[in-house]
């Protein structure tokens, strides 16, 4: 109010000035600063934001925690009743016989090799699509962009059939027809061959990532889309005056510019394709091919009955669960800070 | 501009044999390499796949030695469906209705946390990643060995765990659903609304489970909200609730128009949704390859046309701020 009053200027030496302020005193300060309605309500706030958050983190956290601890309990544990979370008699049967009797080894090899092949398919076409939307007028643009989103839509479920027996029955066009002599009886060039049959193989599901249909592949088609709209047509234009043709700068300016984005999308591609049960139960008819979905089985050493063997069945198979995934957590740990990034870069939003 | 010069140069080289393309001509023909892969899937694969689809919904197959045959039926199919099979309509219904309750649980629970995630705290980034766990890990395969999963259950009944997943006895709620309606009942807000919080609060794991990307979109809109706009609110001296309901809200209704037609979307094509459980199982039986075409068809016609009346519903109140 009277900052003079308040204020002594005394001079010590020729150039140094020291001000001497009235400091209210620290209780006084300490009242005015957290004793207000004010420092409360925020108080309360963060409090109710905390136990909200961490009691929600809880619910999706403990079914994680709870098959863990399962999957190392014996039997004799389940039938204790005094036994919840912690097992008394730990082993690791569980894992090992999974790991022995459900052919996990060859299912994670034939799962990996199918989750990469595909997802990295999957980013680069996606991303090359998405970009062809984004930045070039041409006709048809709007009608090819609505069958993406009606992609999207339908359910793969309303296509099994359908799909089922174009892969079984395999033609493009009814070209391989044509030449095996399905029209013209004189014309038989494969040898009598009117289709293939691609079912057991990678082949469908990477044809169909070489094409952006496969799974939520509309979704990644749209996020590279929309990133894609946010990047300033400028830079394109500088590196077109600099005599840069349309596919160079695409792959030389646009494709490091996407990189975080990418990433989400690869991941994206990956876990899903991972966890995938319904291509794999649809397209891989045999049974010697393990796939993930194979492994969710109740190992024939651990199959016995007693008076609690349903609940170690399900824990059985929850470990099979926490065995899937396994290798998906520790992709997550690592490449979690890009995904978020990407998706909130990528502005959904429109 | 550049359009009309492009076309002079074209004009006053008319006779030359290589014709020059103008720019415009040349970007549209990059747009179709660029979009090149899309289209032959689209022609030589998906539309014969929905073509096909649709024509097996009105066919009986024939399996033979070499290849299959076709026998046209007509309607059969789908009365079939709806008259012969008895549980497919009674799993319809359900399922629409179970749609149309899930629909508002998952669009306000998901903003409810996005805003709660967009504010400034300590463990934020731990919260978000916690928050996106479920949209990696338990989907397909994962989402399969939960549903019905008797450990949880099981697991929780000690401490008064909520159900997970699982069908969950009375024991397992976390809110003793009587205390609840003692409660609210005198409130008179109705017994429906009563219920259906009660059964919302008792799926959160759920609700949790299925809203982590529609989380993510609302946080992507928050934060493109002008820091400037809630600036002035706050010298004007707008409380919070003020600020959430005459700023956030509207600024963010666009997104929750896309976050409804995405739940839709999400929980029509997600593998443990009933009707579509169901129409696989149908697909497994004898004969009944077909008979799931039908369904699905009809079910994807009914949910088509329940994303166009949510849509059109929803866009009559979103706020678009004019931008330029």
């Amino acid at each position: 109010m009277n900052a003079d009053a308040s204020v002594k200027t005394k001079r010590k030496a020729k150039n140094t000035v020291k001000v001497d302020f009235d400091r209210t005193p620290f209780w006084q300060r300490m009242k005015a600063k957290y004793l207000t309605l004010y420092f409360l309500k925020r108080v309360v706030w963060a409090l109710f934001r905390y136990v909200l958050l961490i009691g929600i983190s809880y619910v999706i956290l403990f079914p994680f925690f709870a098959k863990i601890a399962s999957s190392f309990m014996s039997p004799e544990d389940f039938v204790d009743a005094t036994v919840k979370l912690i097992p008394k008699y730990p082993t690791f049967d569980q894992y090992k016989y999974i790991v022995l009797e459900n052919h996990y080894l060859k299912a994670l090899l034939n799962t990996t090799l199918l989750s990469l092949s595909c997802a990295v398919l999957q980013t680069f076409i996606c991303a090359i699509i998405g970009y062809g939307f984004a930045k070039f007028k041409f006709k048809g643009n709007t009608l090819l962009f609505a069958l993406v989103i009606f992609s999207m839509v339908v359910p793969h479920q309303t296509l099994q059939l359908a799909m089922f027996m174009k892969f079984r029955y395999f033609d493009v066009l009814g070209i391989i027809n044509l030449l095996g002599g399905g029209v013209f009886k004189g014309l038989d060039i494969t040898g009598g061959v009117k289709y293939l049959n691609l079912t057991n193989q990678f082949t469908p599901l990477i044809l169909l990532s070489l094409t952006g249909f496969a799974f939520k592949n509309g979704l990644y088609i749209f996020m590279m889309r929309q990133f894609y709209k946010g990047v300033p047509d400028e830079l394109e234009e500088s590196a077109y005056v600099d005599g840069s043709g349309v596919m160079r700068t695409f792959f030389q300016i646009i494709i490091p510019l996407s990189v975080p984005m990418m990433i989400t999308i690869f991941l994206f591609a990956f876990s899903w394709q991972w966890t995938d049960s319904f291509y794999t139960g649809l397209f891989f008819t045999k049974t010697d091919i393990y796939m993930m979905k194979s492994i969710v089985a109740i190992p024939k050493s651990l199959d016995i009955t007693f008076a609690a063997s349903n609940l170690y069945n399900a824990a059985i198979r929850n470990t099979c669960g926490l065995m899937i995934i396994l290798p998906l957590v520790i992709l997550f740990l690592f490449c979690q800070r890009y995904l978020i990034q990407g998706i909130e870069r990528s502005g959904i939003t429109g | 501009m550049n359009n009309t010069a492009n076309e002079k140069v074209a004009k006053a080289a008319p006779k030359k044999k290589r014709r020059i393309a103008s720019l415009d001509k040349k970007k549209a023909r990059a747009g179709y390499i660029f979009v090149l892969p899309f289209i032959i899937g689209l022609v030589a694969m998906y539309l014969p796949i929905i073509y096909d689809s649709i024509l097996y919904s009105f066919t009986n197959i024939k399996h033979g030695a070499d290849g299959y045959q076709l026998m046209f039926v007509g309607l059969e199919n789908y009365r079939n469906a709806l008259f012969v099979d008895t549980t497919y309509v009674q799993v319809l219904t359900t399922g629409i209705k179970q749609l149309f309750l899930d629909i508002p649980c998952i669009v306000i629970f998901s903003l409810f946390m996005a805003v709660l995630l967009n504010q400034k705290m300590v463990g934020r980034a731990a919260f978000r990643a916690i928050f996106f766990v479920p949209v990696v890990l338990s989907t397909g395969l994962v989402a399969k060995i939960d549903a019905g999963n008797e450990l949880l259950s099981y697991m929780q009944n000690t401490d008064e765990g909520i159900s997970t997943g699982a069908q969950s006895t009375g024991v397992s709620e976390i809110v003793s659903a009587m205390d609840f309606k003692y409660l609210f009942s005198s409130m008179k807000v109705g017994k429906e609304l009563v219920d259906y919080v009660i059964d919302a609060i008792n799926n959160i794991y759920n609700i949790v489970n299925r809203s982590g990307v529609q989380m993510l979109i609302f946080l992507a809109g928050l934060q493109s909200i002008s820091p400037a706009i809630y600036e002035s609110c706050e010298i004007e001296g707008a409380s919070a609730w003020e600020t959430f309901w005459k700023i956030t809200f509207p600024m963010i209704s666009p997104m929750i128009l896309t976050n409804a037609v995405y739940t839709i979307i999400d929980a029509f094509t997600s593998s443990t949704n009933t009707v579509m459980s169901y129409i696989d199982q149908v697909y497994g039986k004898t004969d009944g390859d077909v008979l799931s075409s039908a369904m699905a068809w009809m079910y994807f016609i009914i949910v088509i046309a329940i994303i166009a009346v949510v849509a059109g519903l929803l866009s009559m109140y979103t706020f678009y701020q004019r931008r330029d």
